[in-house]
């Protein structure tokens, strides 16, 4: 057989001897040749006389004749990738890579398009997942902690609402600890709490936890340096102020300077010796707030309040958690009953103090949040993941609606394919590894991204407690659930436009006439079944986003029953600092005199607690005439406060009368209680004059006045009893300075703050806020929440606004033609226009629809966990409705208004 | 007359509407493009590779096809041309005129189409 390439080579420098051919030419060419040779020796022909009438085909004078050129050279790949199987289905995979990431490369605005806003959605949800794995997921630091439990008190059901988990008593716990069987170790830790650097100028608060010296021993962990405490350093009052350092203080607070193992810290004015480093990572138990030290539990009358003093010692002061680990043959259910035993023996022999108390056993896993079930973790968490779930779906019903109408535009180059003899599955494997390529990028982005945004949110922790706070966990289980996520995102936006590409009309494909072929109005129908989802999703979204707001809005209009503009607080220690009973008395004293003197100054006392972050901390243990057994009294706020408190804090006295100077500390004990509190045992009756005892009262106290119930804890929080009793008769050594100012309190409080620095340089008194800033941290998860929802709402928004473009646009693209034509048989523009703006209108409340149901079942979810929000709200629902119309209008106006200024004649010229 | 220069002349005028119709459908590479002018015209029009490709390439030039090198397993690669939407809405303009053309000519001529 000749060559025929060389051929073709010769005969056309025969006749033009100064042209040459692209080798591709020459390809083509020879192919035909080679061909028509083939095609003649088939048929039976002598090799001779084939070649002969081969040649045929060759006229010297046709190609020196015919005007021509070089065939046109296309920039890139011009070759369509080859769909036939290689066999090997890892070949075939690695080459439909490459092929995908080609067609990307020819195509990037539509692949940026895609990682985009898919890494957009999967970093928002795995922001949030970031976030529950932190709190709830990510397992203690310690060793084997699935053989940890925790031990706490069980109050009988009507004691009060402080919530189910309880702290032991520090003489339980050391009981427990000797008689239980079942623990190969159990320890007990307090805290943490605030205490001063009493050694630094100005002084400054960190945060201590007492535990036993078989803390760390319990735990399973080992010091990163130095050691832990000793158990002869737990055994004496007093006796060993040791103290191991966390990781993170050191590394902060200390500049993780080697040789601080020796030295002393002065902690509220006693010196302290550094012992050991924790391990990194460790920050105690409690999963979001940990101590920068450990201190034995011995040294708790040098780290406490006045009040608290008695800790040690008190039966019934409820101070300890209790943190065991089980001996390897007993399981939670042997211990539980085990220690239930030992209350109830504790409770017939201290019948005082622990009357209808009996304990818990849980393990450390299941109490994780302070005060949080497992349940409501759960339903946290699905709440926390619901809205960028959300998100995520409409990105990924934006990214499949692109993907179809790409799919429409390639839908000629699948025919081909088809035509070629490709396999159907092998087409579909071809598409679904682009998609997969795309979600691998996307996933890729989208996880970076999230590892940003969720150290950039956890950068706003206020940096005096940062090292306090738990660490962010992004780990294995955040990088498998972006990976996860983003192939389950593949799925749902590759899949179904996959399976429509491959199965078009082949003939009317090929031909690429949209208009005809019905296969664009096909998937237009897909477009629209998307377009309905988003816009309802993006509802439901912006509606709890809403419901939300308006829960804080209503939060914030609420009433908490004290002064809520001119007024500021201090928190001040002065037995950190040094001060003894008389010493504080005094200071209280000159301070309350000095401030009094400022100007701007309306009126000044003292409290024992900051609005809105004092619980109910205290039983009642005499109510009238009748003394009330351990288990009966109502637990309780307790605040102690000074002359002046409640025209200073702005709260309203209804009888009787407040305290005054008269109550001093040797005068009759005196007590005002809360409305609440005069209904629960007075019962309509007048309690003045009646007696009145908290648990450990040695001598009852008489009520002198009723104040009105305000809220202690929480904004609106439900009614809760309180007794104020006066700070002379119940001196406390840690204080809450309340200033009322005529006008704005900031500037008065630096005034205040100089002020008592002047005084003594010891105290710290860097710790003041104004009344709005105590509301705002009050309200903090829920400002957090409302600002986040509100962003993705809006970002729902803004891809659902991008939906609803995009449909309507390619939209009024396929049906140019009829628009055309309508125009030209003169339709006004207008009726153009309202043709397509209530086309695209009939699909948003179609979707506008399905989200207001969705809406009203998120709502219920989140009425259930935010306080003051029904399940139907109707602004929310009415206002997110509006919005999303208004930004649907929009969305579809601009398309509509170009399909009514289409020139007819152009388009019929076109079509 | 020479009747092989009469053939070149009548193709001149038709080749692009024939080759035009033979993409209509689906795309193809040159020889088939040949072979089925051949086939369907029963031998009464036949394109040599001289003259065929030169043709394709100026019509690839004024964008009313579009060639692609395709390859399949176990074959040479070839090149397929496909019409352009240029080109399509060319090949229905021309089909009408060729229409219109082809029955004055009739008209003129007394030569019967029907």
């Amino acid at each position: 057989m000749p060559d025929w390439r060389l051929l073709v080579t010769r005969r056309v420098r025969e006749i033009s001897p100064h042209e040459t051919l692209d080798p591709d030419t020459v390809e083509e060419l020879a192919q035909h040749l080679r061909d028509r040779y083939d095609e003649l020796r088939t048929g039976g022909m002598p090799q001779d006389a084939a070649v002969e009438a081969t040649l045929q085909e060759w006229a010297d004078e046709e190609w020196r004749d015919a005007p021509r050129r070089q065939p046109p050279r296309r920039p890139g790949p011009a070759t369509i990738h080859d769909l036939s199987s290689s066999g090997s289905v890892v070949t075939d995979a690695w080459r439909d890579v490459r092929h995908g990431w080609r067609l990307l490369g020819r195509n990037p605005g539509f692949g940026a398009t895609v990682v985009l806003t898919l890494a957009f959605g999967i970093a928002a949800t795995t922001i949030a997942f970031t976030v529950i794995n932190t709190l709830l997921l990510t397992p203690l630091p310690v060793t084997d902690a699935d053989r940890l439990v925790t031990i706490g008190t069980r109050e009988p059901a009507d004691a009060g609402d402080a919530g189910t988990y309880l702290p032991l008593s520090f003489p339980n716990l050391e009981d427990v600890q000797g008689r239980s069987t079942s623990f190969q170790s159990l320890a007990g830790y307090a805290g943490p709490f605030g205490v001063t650097l009493t050694d630094r100028t100005p002084a400054r608060r960190i945060f201590a936890e007492l535990v036993t010296a078989t803390y760390f021993d319990t735990l399973g962990l080992a010091p990163l340096m130095g050691r832990f405490m000793l158990p002869g350093e737990d055994d004496i009052p007093g006796a060993h102020p040791v103290l191991v350092l966390g990781h993170a203080a050191w590394q902060g607070r200390f500049a993780g300077r080697a040789d601080i193992l020796g030295q002393t810290i002065e902690i509220n004015g006693t010196a302290f010796t550094v012992v050991g480093i924790a391990p990194p990572g460790f920050k105690g138990l409690d999963p979001i707030f940990g101590p920068d030290v450990w201190i034995p539990s011995m040294m708790t009358p040098q780290l406490v309040p006045l009040e608290r003093r008695h800790w040690l010692t008190d039966r019934a002061a409820l101070s300890f958690s209790a943190v065991g680990r089980l001996r390897s043959t007993v399981s939670v259910d042997q211990a539980a009953a085990d220690v239930t035993g030992i209350a109830a023996q504790l409770e017939r022999e201290f019948p005082v103090a622990n009357r209808g108390r009996s304990v818990s056993v849980e393990p450390v896993s299941r109490r994780s949040l302070m005060g949080i079930s497992p349940q409501m973790a759960v339903l946290g968490s699905f709440a926390i993941l619901t809205i960028p779930g959300l998100v995520l779906l409409i990105a990924c019903s934006n990214v499949a609606s692109l993907v179809l109408t790409r799919a429409a535009a390639r839908g000629q180059e699948i025919a081909v394919r088809l035509s070629l003899g490709a396999g159907r599955s092998r087409v579909l494997r071809q598409l679904l590894t682009e998609h997969a390529l795309l979600g691998f990028l996307s996933g890729a982005v989208g996880l970076s991204a999230a590892w940003a945004g969720a150290h950039l949110l956890w950068s706003f922790r206020p940096p005096e407690y940062a090292q306090n706070l738990v660490d962010l966990s992004v780990d294995g289980s955040v990088v498998v659930f972006a990976i996860g996520i983003s192939v389950l995102t593949t799925l749902v936006f590759g899949l179904a436009p996959a399976l429509h590409a491959v199965r078009p009309n082949l003939a009317a494909a090929l031909t690429d006439d949209t208009r005809t072929a019905g296969h664009g109005r096909r998937t237009t129908r897909w477009q629209q079944a998307l377009l309905v989802g988003q816009v309802a999703l993006s509802l439901t979204a912006l509606a709890t986003a809403g419901v939300v707001l308006q829960g804080l809005q209503r939060a914030y209009a609420i009433d908490p029953g004290f002064e809520r503009q001119q007024l500021g607080v201090i928190m001040l220690n002065p037995g950190q600092a040094g001060y003894d009973d008389d010493g504080a008395e005094r200071l209280y004293q000159t301070i309350r005199e000095r401030v009094a003197a400022v100007p701007g100054v309306v009126s000044v006392s003292w409290a024992s607690n900051l609005p809105l972050f004092t619980g109910p901390s205290r039983k009642i243990a005499t109510a009238g005439g009748t003394p009330l057994g351990s288990g009966d009294g109502v637990l309780t706020v307790v605040n102690t406060v000074d002359v002046e408190y409640f025209t200073t804090a702005g709260v309203t006295i209804g009888r009787g009368r407040a305290f005054d100077e008269g109550d001093r500390r040797d005068a009759q004990p005196v007590a005002i209680i809360n409305e609440t509190l005069a209904r629960r045992y007075w019962n309509g009756r007048n309690p003045i004059g009646d007696r009145i005892a908290l648990l450990g009262d040695e001598v009852p106290r008489r009520i002198v006045g009723i104040a009105a119930t305000v809220n202690y804890d929480e904004v609106g929080e439900p009614p809760q009893a309180c007794v104020y009793v006066p700070l002379s008769q119940h001196m406390t050594d840690a204080v809450v300075l309340y200033v009322r100012t005529a006008a704005e309190p900031g500037p008065v409080l630096a005034t205040v703050q100089r002020e008592i620095q002047r005084l003594d340089d010891r105290l710290d008194v860097a710790d003041a806020r104004t009344i709005q800033t105590v509301l705002d941290q009050a309200l903090f998860g829920r400002i957090m929440g409302s600002r986040l929802l509100a962003v993705f709402g809006f970002l729902a928004l803004a891809l659902a606004s991008l939906g609803i473009y995009g449909v309507v646009a390619y939209t009024v693209h396929l049906r140019r033609r009829e628009m055309g034509v309508r125009l030209a048989l003169g339709a006004e523009p207008n009726a153009v226009l309202r043709l397509v703006l209530r086309q695209a209108f009939r699909l948003v409340s179609l979707g506008a629809g399905v989200g207001l149901v969705g809406a009203i079942g998120a709502s219920a979810i989140v009425s259930s966990i935010v306080y003051g929000v029904s399940p139907v709200e109707p602004v929310s629902l009415v206002g997110a409705a509006i919005v999303l119309a208004a930004v649907a209008f929009v969305a579809s106006f601009l398309p509509a208004r170009a399909a009514s200024r289409l020139d007819p004649v152009s388009v019929l010229r076109t079509h | 007359m020479n009747p092989a220069k009469d053939d070149r002349e009548w193709k001149k005028g038709s080749a692009e509407l024939l080759i035009l119709s033979i993409l209509e459908d689906r795309s193809r590479h040159g020889y088939e493009i040949g072979k089925l002018i051949d086939t369907r015209s029963a031998g009464t029009l036949h394109f040599r590779v001289t003259s065929l490709y030169p043709l394709l390439y100026r019509l690839e030039e004024r964008a009313l096809v579009e060639g692609r090198w395709v390859e399949k397993a176990g074959q040479r690669r070839r090149r397929y041309y496909r019409l352009t939407r240029t080109g399509r809405a060319l090949l229905g303009r021309q089909r009408r005129s060729w229409k219109a053309f082809v029955e004055a000519v009739g008209r003129v001529t007394g030569i019967d189409y029907a």
